[in-house]
């Protein structure tokens, strides 16, 4: 188990650092030869992916992961748990092992620790600590809000009157999973009915506490606190303190990190996500409501060939039915710079934006003119 | 041996707390011979107006199964948790309370409910219950 596990892990590498050396990993070259093995290609990710439902049927059309129909916009869920989706945010978020490792001033971080070693011994630590860096990279994965639950088990009307408080029961049994744990409450009306949400959260938080969670919204997470967090560039913070506080299906979590994700795009401060678990997450926010053109316009800028063409790949994966979809797959053999142009084309909002960033791109290709034939 | 599931009477004054036990019913109730705790009650209601109950339902079904008997409020209250069918006290103690309500202002009924409280204290402490058979 733990061989296939740690082959899973490398396969899982190698799809980073097949193009991550614009995000300065380090240790791309000695880690990728003892991968070099693996293809990068497999078609056992399972292991680490789960199979969406995004693959070819039958008839070979595919099936659409958000089309604009409301039901699939209801649950990015199911185009997230894509793998290719998945491949390709892993691709784009990268690894750099300065960042993930970065000191934090929390509890249990402990000291530096200095020591001589060998090359051989060397190597074997930044293996380690590369896929020890992977677990850290886990995505939180990015759902629909959880539908409310509205279940009575029973109207008693001649209860009424015999308390003035809800009565709140928990099964607190050994061994039940937190999702299951029945909670009920018994209304003063006489009411029996399943615990809310919000409820669920409160009571499961007092009796099994969750360490980093508290009880109740914290008052960062306030609308008008918020603001001032994202305006003192706390991005990365914010997202980890929501990952701990909320249930991923929770509206406040979809809440807090979409009003983020926002302002990180009125900013323009993508890379402060880069190589964090976060920026998988934000570039798919931004693909599935079809906002990726400030993201492509700053990849561009930054001269990565390689993270706009997934980009925009990963806008044909989600969006299948899109019209640069279409040409492109009728096109025989596509460039990066000619996938890039029909998006530009034919989907993107800010079109005069995109182009101009494709022309300057062009530009400082000729005058350079290696960045273009490496690809 | 009557083995009852009961509440044993904790927390302190002006501040009651119940655990719901299994202990033998003419014990008292702090005398430490508690057999096994399976959940907890607060009857007095916290910020969101409302009472907790906790209990292990699956420690609750072992015990009946070995013969464990409720009392007649830890009865009542499993009977309002939906465990058990609702209790007939219930249905009388809540159609009293609504015939005070319609006489009485509203501070009666808070008044009512700790009368309640001093009353499963009472029934609690070492009082034969002589309706209820001493099971072998």
């Amino acid at each position: 188990m733990a061989a296939s596990m740690k082959c899973a892990w490398a396969r899982c590498l190698s799809t980073i650092l097949l193009n991550s050396t614009k995000h300065r990993c380090q240790i791309s070259q000695p880690l990728y030869a003892s991968c070099s093995n693996i293809s990068g290609d497999s078609g056992n990710d399972e292991i680490i992916f789960r199979k969406g439902e995004g693959g070819t049927d039958q008839t070979g059309q595919e099936a659409g992961l958000a089309d604009d129909t409301k039901k699939h916009r209801r649950d990015p869920g199911k185009a997230f748990t894509d793998v290719r989706v998945q491949k390709i945010l892993l691709r784009l978020t990268g690894l750099d092992l300065d960042k993930v490792y970065e000191y934090r001033a929390a509890k249990g971080a402990g000291v530096a620790k200095v020591a001589l070693m060998s090359d051989q011994q060397l190597k074997k630590v930044y293996e380690s600590a590369s896929y020890k860096a992977l677990r850290k990279l886990q995505m939180p994965p990015v759902l629909g809000a959880r539908e409310p639950i509205d279940e009575v088990l029973s109207e008693d009307p001649e209860l009424e009157g015999l308390n003035t408080s809800k009565l709140v029961f928990i099964d607190i049994s050994q061994r039940v999973p937190l999702k299951k744990r029945t909670i009920v409450v018994r209304e003063p009306n006489g009411t029996l009915r399943k615990a809310s949400w919000e409820e669920r959260d409160v009571t499961l938080q007092k009796y099994f506490p969750q360490s980093g969670r508290k009880i109740g919204l914290p008052r960062m997470f306030q609308q008008d606190n918020l603001e001032c967090m994202l305006d003192d560039g706390k991005h990365e913070y914010i997202l980890n303190r929501a990952c701990s506080q909320f249930e991923i299906d929770d509206p406040e979590y979809i809440r807090v990190t979409q009003r983020t994700y926002e302002h990180i795009h009125s900013n323009g401060k993508f890379e402060d996500l880069r190589s964090t678990r976060h920026f998988g997450p934000m570039i798919f926010y931004f693909t599935y409501y079809k906002k990726i053109d400030k993201l492509l316009v700053a990849f561009l800028e930054e001269e990565s060939l390689e993270d706009s063409v997934d980009l925009v790949k990963l806008y044909h994966i989600v969006h299948p039915s899109c019209k640069s979809a279409e040409k492109v797959a009728s096109m025989p053999d596509p460039t990066p710079l000619e996938i890039i142009g029909a998006f530009a084309e034919m989907d993107a909002t800010q079109k005069s934006l995109v182009q101009q960033a494709i022309q300057t791109y062009e530009k400082e290709c000729d005058s350079t003119d290696s960045t273009q034939l490496r690809r | 041996m009557a083995l009852a599931i009961r509440f044993a009477l904790f927390g302190c004054t002006n501040r009651p707390f119940f655990h719901i036990v299994v202990m033998e019913k003419r014990r008292a109730q702090r005398s430490g011979k508690i057999k096994e705790m399976i959940g907890s009650y607060d009857p007095m209601p916290n910020q969101d107006n409302q009472k907790l109950v906790a209990v292990d339902f699956q420690k609750l079904q072992k015990w009946l199964g070995f013969g464990a008997v409720p009392t007649k409020h830890v009865a009542e209250l499993l009977g309002l948790g939906g465990f058990y069918p609702i209790h007939p006290m219930s249905y009388i103690k809540a159609k009293r309370k609504r015939k005070l309500m319609e006489k009485q202002p509203a501070d009666m009924q808070a008044k009512e409910e700790t009368q309640e409280t001093a009353a499963i204290q009472v029934n609690e402490d070492t009082q034969p219950d002589s309706t209820e058979d001493a099971s072998q």
